[in-house]
Formats: structure tokens, sequence, C-alpha cells
């Protein structure tokens, strides 16, 4: 086929672009996400039973998570069209992970030394690294069909993106069954199970984000 | 050289529906294309014109992913990139089924049209459902108006519009599928 002949057929006719919505999508995918991983969490893990008296530790966590997500949003956002710079808000990320590792020394710091390891590790193994995961899945399943409908061209960065992105969505629906309401364990595990939902998105990115 | 400046409002017009600036776009932009992908890969034209007919499908049906903040041929060469890595990726995946595993496609014929590629359009359409064929051979390539390709199908022209619509679509897919060897 020579090129003229597509050029052609491409050109001939061609009407007005639509113009995408892709705030609203994104909003409309992160919020079906964010109730997916809810109800996953009432179903399955049921809500911490003193969630009455434990309101604000439940909401200090929550709010962290979705700080969380909310950094990894305008990245996920830059590499949706193609041919924008990363810029600040990759920075952005890297100024998140540093005030958690900050927060985490303060709060550990101003423990007694006998407490400060429970403090760390909860007191068992960090179930978050693997229900985070398995919470974000259902939003990075959606977000990547909605990423798909426009032009990511790096698709591995993408693919991190949209895994810590879902991963903030995930901690958030996580945080409502999760005991341990001590700072430096949620500064520090929820982080992790962030940045292994990101790990995990960079190393699917490229085959599951090709169009 | 295509310019920018010059570039970026022939899409811009082209977004607003102006077929002479949608084609002068893909006509230019296909210039800028096959010098990027012919410096790639080197002695192998008929697969730099394959990426650069790919890229322009995609730049056609992903036009409204440019964003006008940012630079026109940053948006282009971002897409063109991505259909070479795409290629070579693929390119790797056929090396490993076959058995030689050979690329040699031996000499250029120096009389082969330097704007033909490998894949074949009529190929294509063939796989398209009968209608949706008709429609786009009579009003795309015969360059006859939707009123004239109703009148000699039988079908109404909404109708026509709606195959042509689905049909390319299903082309557009197909011509960035196809592994064209």
């Amino acid at each position: 086929m020579k090129t003229e002949h597509l050029i052609d057929m491409l050109a001939r006719g061609v009407e007005p672009a639509e113009r995408p919505r892709w705030a609203a999508r994104v909003g409309v995918t992160l919020l079906v996400g964010l109730v997916v991983a809810v109800a996953l969490v009432a179903i399955s893990l049921g809500v911490r039973p003193d969630i009455g008296v434990a309101r604000m530790p439940v909401m200090m966590k929550a709010m962290f998570a979705a700080a969380a997500a909310a950094v990894m949003l305008p990245l996920a956002i830059q590499l949706m069209k193609p041919g924008r710079p990363l810029g600040w808000r990759l920075g952005a990320v890297g100024v998140f992970v540093a005030i958690a590792v900050i927060a985490t020394m303060t709060a550990l710091m101003g423990e007694d030394a006998a407490r400060r390891m429970e403090a760390w590790t909860g007191g068992g193994f960090p179930w978050c690294l693997v229900l985070v995961p398995i919470l974000a899945a259902p939003t990075a399943a959606l977000l990547t069909w909605t990423m798909r409908a426009f032009a990511p061209t790096q698709l591995t960065m993408t693919g991190a993106a949209i895994g810590g992105l879902s991963g903030g969505i995930g901690a958030m629906a996580y945080s409502m069954y999760c005991p341990i309401d001590s700072v430096a364990f949620v500064t520090t595990w929820y982080v992790l199970a962030i940045a292994i939902c990101a790990v995990l998105g960079a190393a699917l990115g490229a085959r599951v984000l090709r169009w | 050289m295509a310019d920018e400046a010059h570039l970026r409002a022939l899409l811009l017009k082209g977004l607003a529906g102006e077929e002479a600036a949608h084609r002068a776009f893909l006509t230019e932009a296909a210039a800028l294309l096959r010098g990027f992908f012919r410096n790639r890969l080197r002695g192998r034209a008929e697969d730099a014109e394959d990426l650069v007919q790919e890229t322009l499908v995609a730049l056609h049906t992903r036009r409204d992913s440019y964003d006008p903040n940012y630079p026109l041929t940053a948006w282009v060469f971002a897409i063109a990139r991505y259909r070479l890595i795409d290629f070579l990726r693929r390119a790797k995946h056929r090396n490993h089924a076959s058995l030689d595993g050979g690329m040699d496609i031996g000499e250029i014929d120096p009389d082969y049209a330097a704007s033909d590629a490998k894949r074949d359009l009529n190929t294509l359409l063939a796989r398209l459902p009968d209608k949706q064929q008709a429609a786009i051979r009579l009003v795309k390539l015969e360059e006859k108006s939707v009123k004239e390709a109703a009148e000699e199908t039988g079908f109404s022209e909404s109708d026509i519009k709606i195959s042509i619509h689905r049909g390319m679509k299903t082309l557009m897919r197909l011509i960035g599928e196809a592994s064209p060897t």
C-alpha cells in the first residue's frame, strides 16, 4: 500500500475531533475503584470492630493513603498523552517518600526503646504488603482500560504510575480494616505496599498498556 | 523540514474538521517520520515505510491526544518512538518463532517505489464485513460521495456513513496490529 493512499483515506471526509473528557473519566474510574475496594474490605476482611472509637486513626490512615494517591495522580495524568515532560511530577513522588521516611524516624524516636520495634513492625507480619496490592487490583484494571483509550507511550513508567495510584486507593480501603494505628507502621508499610503496586505496574505495563 | 508552528497550525485546523489541513498535516508528518525511521532502520526501507504508515494511523486515530500546551513535534516523535519500540519487540518475537531466525530480506530492488509498504490494503480490506468493505471502497478509494455510494449499494446514506466509520476503525486497528511479513 502506498503511503499517499493511506493519507488520502485517513483525510477524506475527516470530521472535527471529539474532545475527550479525560478528567471526568479518570475521576469516575478512581471513584469506582475505591468503591469496589471498600466493598471488598467489607465483604472479605470485615471493617475493624472498634471503628466507632477508632474513627480518628482510621481517618488519618485513609488521608495518608489518599495523599499518596494524590501525589501519583499528576504523574499518571501527564503520561496519558504523548510528548509531555514529567518534570516536577516525578519529584513530587520523591518528596512524598522523603516525608514518609522522616515521619517514620521522628515517630520511632519518640517511642520508648522497648516498644520501638513493635511500633515499627506492628508486632507481626505486615499484611498490608499483600492485601493492599490485592485491593488495588480492581482500580488498576479499570485505570489500565481508561488509559488505553488515550495514548501512553512510556508504558513502563505509565504502569508504575497506575500501580502507585491504585495502591493509594487500595490503601485507603485497607485502612478501614487495618488494626494497627502506629504512625511509624503506616508511614513504612503503607508506603512499601504502594511501592510494590508500582513495581508490579511497571513490570506489567509494557504488556497490558499496548495500543 | 517542516517547522513546528506550521505543522501545529495544520493539526489544529484538522482537529476542527478541515480536511485539506489534515491531509497537509499527514503528508508533512509522513516526510518527517520517513526520515526518522530510515535513520533508525538503515537498509530496511520497507520496514521503515510500514512504520511510517502505522505511525500515521496512530497520529490520526489518537489525534485528540495532542496537548496544545506542549510542542507538536514532541508529540509526533513520542508516538513514532513508541511505534518503533513496538515494532522491534514484535520483530524479536518473530525471530524467536522461526527456526532459522533469518531476517535477510535480500537486495532491495532500487525500482521499488519508495513509499510502498509491504502490507496490502486489499488483504486488510478483505477482512472486513462486505458492507463495510463496499462503503470504504466506494467512498474512500473510488472518491465517490456518500450519496452516490448509497445509490449504488442500495443502503441508506446514514448506513454508509456508519459502515465507513466502523470499517475504518477496524482497519486502523488491523494496520496497527498486523505484522506485515
